[in-house]
């Protein structure tokens, strides 16, 4: 309750207009743009598997083929009310088939839509604003070949003041950050430096894993300095588990067992994985392995989170 | 190291007695269908440890791990008494909100250790392919069950 009242007056703020300036939507640099191209759609289909576009986009519980149908509908139910994944298939009228590339480049990384107004955070663009101009443009060529799908998804349902979306500008200016979380890897111990980069891109960028496995503040925004310690879920029961090298704890697992759970869902125990992570794993298998391991350096190579007394 | 994790997990599977967990059943059912589902994590770890080739295959290891998937997918249903959704236990509240789709996973999983455990025979699948086959689609059933119906506490 407390933590509803700040956000309240923090979005409150915005609209008293002192804030408003402030709250405006933004868009990439003349220099940013510039640097995007049409791209290769055979590997913008693996960026669309490691940016898990279809977990959210595609009909809930759809497998196979229907992964590719983005109509959107699936129902996040979060402590600031329910979002509901819009169409983003090629449809013109329905989906985002009338889009140029830059209007996409500028949703995904400013999480500001074509007309100029912001986007919530529930779309994880606070992590794919670290995604490469080569993997925006690869993406948007692949995203083009998928089918168009009729019919818009429903309205979000959200009580005041998250029914404001000019608030959330005042949100990105603190929490929309580019470049990387971790600086270095903590250890260079027999580190293959370009692998741990590779992991640190796919992990912290497309890969969005912060998003669910790093606690937030009471605005919503991801504590940093406990990045991938662990967070109670968001939508559902349970938590999500601590994925630092911490002692004791996922520290035992090696990087060999991270990337067989990635590829087959099974733990070094065999225990199965579950949850909302089920869809990452399926998505993660279709990368090369090679991605399996660059995550699975990264991971290794990252500063532990201690548990924190509740 | 990997190795002895494996054949640990066989010590675990033959000193495995489920008629111990039913006499607790009654007062701790939590605690059973616990144990019966770390006896379903240490023969995926037998099973799969022989699919990936870090243990050797035998057709007796073969057959105790289908044997133990069959005992499992048959008795674990029975443990999910209303109200023990809380407290120390994964069992997400799915499980009796939506008791029919619980079935349902529970069905494929008992459906696919039946066939393992025709295939199985007297004396466990001859080799490593024939293995393979039966077991496969047994450790195919975990994901969608603990997807919707499990939680991490
Ligand atoms: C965690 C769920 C989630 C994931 C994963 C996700 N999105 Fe979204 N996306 C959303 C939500 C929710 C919105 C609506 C945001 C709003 O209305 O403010 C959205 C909006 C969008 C929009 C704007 C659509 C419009 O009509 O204005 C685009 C484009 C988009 N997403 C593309 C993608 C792509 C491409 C990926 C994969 C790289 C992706 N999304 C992954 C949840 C998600
Ligand atoms: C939509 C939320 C979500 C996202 C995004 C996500 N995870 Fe997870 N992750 C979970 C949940 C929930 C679990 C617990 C799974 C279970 O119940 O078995 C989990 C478990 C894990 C585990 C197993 C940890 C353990 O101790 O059992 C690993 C490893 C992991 N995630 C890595 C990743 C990586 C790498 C990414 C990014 C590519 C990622 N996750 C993205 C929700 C998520
Ligand atoms: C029909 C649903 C279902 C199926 C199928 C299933 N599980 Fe589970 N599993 C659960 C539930 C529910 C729990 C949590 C039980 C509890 O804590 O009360 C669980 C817990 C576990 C645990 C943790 C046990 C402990 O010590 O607390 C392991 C390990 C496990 N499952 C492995 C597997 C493997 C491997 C498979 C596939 C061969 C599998 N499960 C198939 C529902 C299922």
């Amino acid at each position: 309750m407390k933590k509803a009242i700040l956000v309240l007056a923090l979005l409150g703020a915005t609209a008293a207009g002192a804030a408003w300036a402030l709250s405006a939507p933004t868009r990439m640099s003349a220099e940013d743009a510039s640097a995007l191209r049409q791209g290769d759609a055979a590997n913008g289909e693996l960026v669309f598997w490691a940016g898990g576009c279809a977990s959210c986009h595609a009909a809930s519980g759809a497998k196979g083929e229907d992964l590719l149908k983005l109509g959107g509908g699936l129902r996040l139910e979060t402590p600031f009310g329910i979002f509901v994944a819009p169409n983003i298939s090629s449809n013109t009228a329905d989906g985002i088939g009338s889009w140029s590339l830059e209007d996409f480049a500028n949703a995904m990384t400013h999480g500001t839509s074509p007309d100029g107004r912001n986007y919530y955070p529930a779309f994880p663009y606070t992590s794919y604003i670290r995604m490469s101009a080569d993997d925006l443009g690869d993406l948007f060529a692949f995203l083009k070949t998928l089918p168009s799908v009729d019919g818009k998804a429903a309205d979000h349902d959200l009580g005041f003041p998250f029914n404001l979306r000019r608030g959330i500008g005042l949100w990105k200016r603190l929490y929309l950050k580019p470049g990387p979380v971790i600086s270095e890897p903590v250890t260079q111990d027999g580190l293959d430096t370009v692998l741990w980069e590779r992991g640190r891109y796919l992990v912290e960028g497309p890969g969005h894993c912060g998003e669910c496995h790093t606690p937030r503040d009471f605005a919503g925004g991801l504590e940093l300095t406990r990045w991938l310690g662990g967070a109670p879920a968001q939508t559902g029961e349970g938590s999500i588990p601590d994925i630092t090298p911490t002692d004791g704890g996922f520290g035992g697992w090696n990087a060999a067992d991270i990337a067989y759970y990635l590829e087959s869902g099974f733990t070094p125990e065999y225990d199965s994985v579950g949850g909302e992570m089920v869809h990452v794993q399926e998505n993660m298998a279709k990368l090369p392995a090679s991605d399996r391991e660059a995550i699975a350096a990264y991971l290794k190579a990252i500063p532990p989170v201690a548990v924190q007394p509740n | 190291m990997r190795i002895n994790r494996k054949l640990g997990a066989f010590g675990v599977l033959a000193g495995l007695c489920f008629t111990a967990g039913m006499a607790q059943a009654a007062d701790d059912p939590v605690a059973v269908r616990k144990a019966i589902m770390s006896s379903v994590g240490a023969a995926a770890g037998l099973g799969g440890g022989m699919m990936k080739g870090g243990v050797d295959y035998s057709p007796a290891a073969g057959k105790a791990a289908i044997a133990t998937m069959r005992a499992a997918s048959l008795s674990f249903g029975a443990f999910f008494p209303e109200g023990t959704g809380e407290g120390d236990t994964g069992a997400a509240a799915t499980i009796w909100d939506d008791a029919d789709g619980f079935a349902a996973e529970l069905a494929k999983f008992s459906a696919a250790t039946e066939q393992a455990a025709a295939a199985s025979g007297k004396d466990g699948p001859a080799d490593l392919d024939s293995f393979k086959a039966a077991f496969g689609p047994v450790m195919g059933t975990c994901k969608s069950c603990h997807e919707t119906y499990r939680k991490k506490n």
